[in-house]
């Protein structure tokens, strides 16, 4: 049995919208095994980006309690944990390669090894021949690509994705979801994935947890039992994909079909 | 014939029939005794032939104090003047924008003196540092500066929080966010300010050199020494050198800012 490296238990947050205070997210509990890849789903503000932003320790909860590693995370950054962002925050001022070194410079890492380690980089991300090219030169699959690499140059042991790939399109899409699960194969970081988009939580994660409507609470926890590795292409195609899917959507339909609360 | 030379033939027309009209007209008597016509006139506006003869004159080594003399004491003051009001306008401009509880308590002084006429401050500075090189640098500084705070002050507010959120994730300290991502972003806003306060910083330095006297030199002593001699041809020579220098410095500024803005899709090279 794996331990739980991320333990959210009775977590709940409330914004002030307009002088109300507007529920985002209701005692939401679950766990993540060490190494394992969670998918969370849901409706547009259901609060599954809230809930990330607390684990990432950017939003303090109103209640409950995230801890990592046994320890309780509280408004700092923790330094295991990784995060891609949904929006596009590759830095425009800085080329790819210096843009996935800085994280290795942050660290303090002796430029010959920040050298060879954005060289390996550059090279898993297909990125060759763009190294020295500024982001507003480059494709949206490609910023967001160089993104990812900038977060697991520094090999964190928690990946946290915030619909990482929402503003691509499909075939860009499952192109980065075949190099993500590659990537993931070989270091088997713990990754919480939000996306609103359930064939890409099928594609990529070991577990589902799906959220309600907002205020968002957690309404099923599913284990995804496809074979890996997987083949993202193949898989779409298959009995099994189509099985998970149905089980799930029968019930996440629910939350985007049924009457307004 | 390619844009670039189509706008070049353009400019240079444009100066030939401006500079023939000049000649041309203030040769004609009977213009100046037309009603509100009258300062078409050698007197008052000189003649390009009489420039340029009094150019060559301020030139040579006849006078005491060469045209060269003057306009290199005024770039001088300019670029100290640019260069202290720049970099301290940065600075605070960083600190005040990142640090809202500091904005705040200096909010109100930072606008009433920058509501302040400058010009009303050329005669306390003149008490204070005299008629010098430094007095010079003060006026253009107590301009530079605010024109650059507010610009990097606003720059700096700007920051895109998701991208402070991702150099934190990186493991950035303050201080490594600050110089990686902070300055950078801000920067854009600060060259914006720059090229206005070259001009203004000119405006500082003139202004101090009008009161300065022969002592501080500079193009503004010889425009008020033609005031005094009624020279025409003097004052248009120290407009034009004024006119020179502030082109070759916005030059100057442009060519930093599309080196260190590279990165910006607008300076980028064309294909």
């Amino acid at each position: 049995m794996k331990r739980a490296r991320i333990v959210i238990r009775d977590l709940a947050k409330t914004f002030r919208e307009d002088g109300r205070e507007v529920a985002a997210v209701q005692g939401a509990t679950f766990e993540v095994l060490d190494q394992e890849f969670v998918a969370i789903v849901g409706p547009s503000g259901c609060g599954k980006s809230t809930i990330l932003n607390m684990i990432g320790g950017l939003v303090a909860p109103s209640a409950g309690v995230v801890e990592i590693d046994g320890a309780r995370v509280a408004g700092t950054v923790p330094l295991q944990v990784g995060y891609v962002f949904q929006k596009d925050t590759v830095f425009p001022w800085r080329s790819v390669a210096r843009n996935i070194a800085l994280g290795l410079e942050y660290r303090g890492v002796s430029p010959a090894d920040v050298q060879r380690r954005v060289r390996e980089a550059v090279a898993l991300a297909g990125l060759g021949g763009f190294e020295e090219a500024f982001p507003a030169t480059l494709s949206g699959g490609m910023r967001q690509r160089v993104a990812l690499m900038r977060t697991l140059v520094v090999e964190p042991q928690i990946l946290l994705m915030d619909e990482p790939f929402g503003a691509l399109d499909t075939h860009t899409k499952i192109g980065l979801h075949a190099e993500l699960l590659a990537l993931w194969e070989a270091r088997h970081q713990t990754v919480i994935f939000v996306t609103h988009d359930l064939s890409e939580a099928i594609t990529l994660a070991d577990r589902i947890v799906v959220m309600t409507r907002r205020p968002g609470r957690v309404k099923l926890v599913h284990e995804v039992k496809l074979p890996r590795p997987r083949d993202v292409i193949a898989l779409r195609a298959s009995e099994a994909y189509a099985h998970e899917y149905g089980a799930i959507w029968h019930v996440l339909g629910e939350e985007f079909a049924g009457p307004a609360r | 014939m390619t844009e670039r030379v189509r706008v070049l033939l353009w400019r240079l027309a444009i100066l030939v029939a401006l500079v023939s009209a000049w000649e041309w007209l203030t040769g004609i008597k009977a213009i100046s005794r037309t009603p509100g016509l009258y300062w078409i006139d050698p007197f008052f506006i000189s003649r390009p032939s009489l420039v340029l003869k009094r150019f060559v004159y301020l030139a040579s080594d006849q006078v005491r104090l060469s045209i060269w003399q003057m306009a290199l004491s005024t770039v001088q003051s300019t670029l100290w003047g640019f260069v202290v009001g720049v970099s301290t306008g940065f600075v605070a401009g960083l600190v005040l924008g990142r640090r809202d509880r500091l904005a705040r308590i200096f909010e109100p002084y930072i606008v009433a003196f920058n509501s302040l006429p400058r010009i009303a401050l050329v005669p306390l500075v003149t008490m204070i540092f005299g008629f010098g090189l430094l007095a010079k640098i003060v006026l253009a500084w107590t301009i530079v500066f605010f024109i650059v705070f507010f610009n990097t002050f606003q720059g700096a507010r700007s920051v895109d929080a998701d991208l402070i959120h991702a150099a934190r994730f990186l493991g950035g300290s303050d201080r490594q966010i600050m110089r990686t991502v902070v300055v950078p972003s801000a920067l854009a806003w600060t060259f914006a300010a720059l090229t206005p306060s070259i001009s203004f910083a000119l405006i500082g330095v003139v202004v101090g050199e009008f009161l300065g006297g022969e002592s501080g030199g500079g193009l503004g002593y010889l425009i008020i020494q033609s005031l005094g001699t009624l020279n025409a041809a003097d004052m248009m020579v120290a407009l034009i050198s004024l006119g020179v220098i502030g082109i070759v410095m916005a030059l100057g500024i442009k060519q930093v800012e599309s080196r260190l803005l590279r990165w910006r899709p607008e300076y980028r090279r064309r294909a």
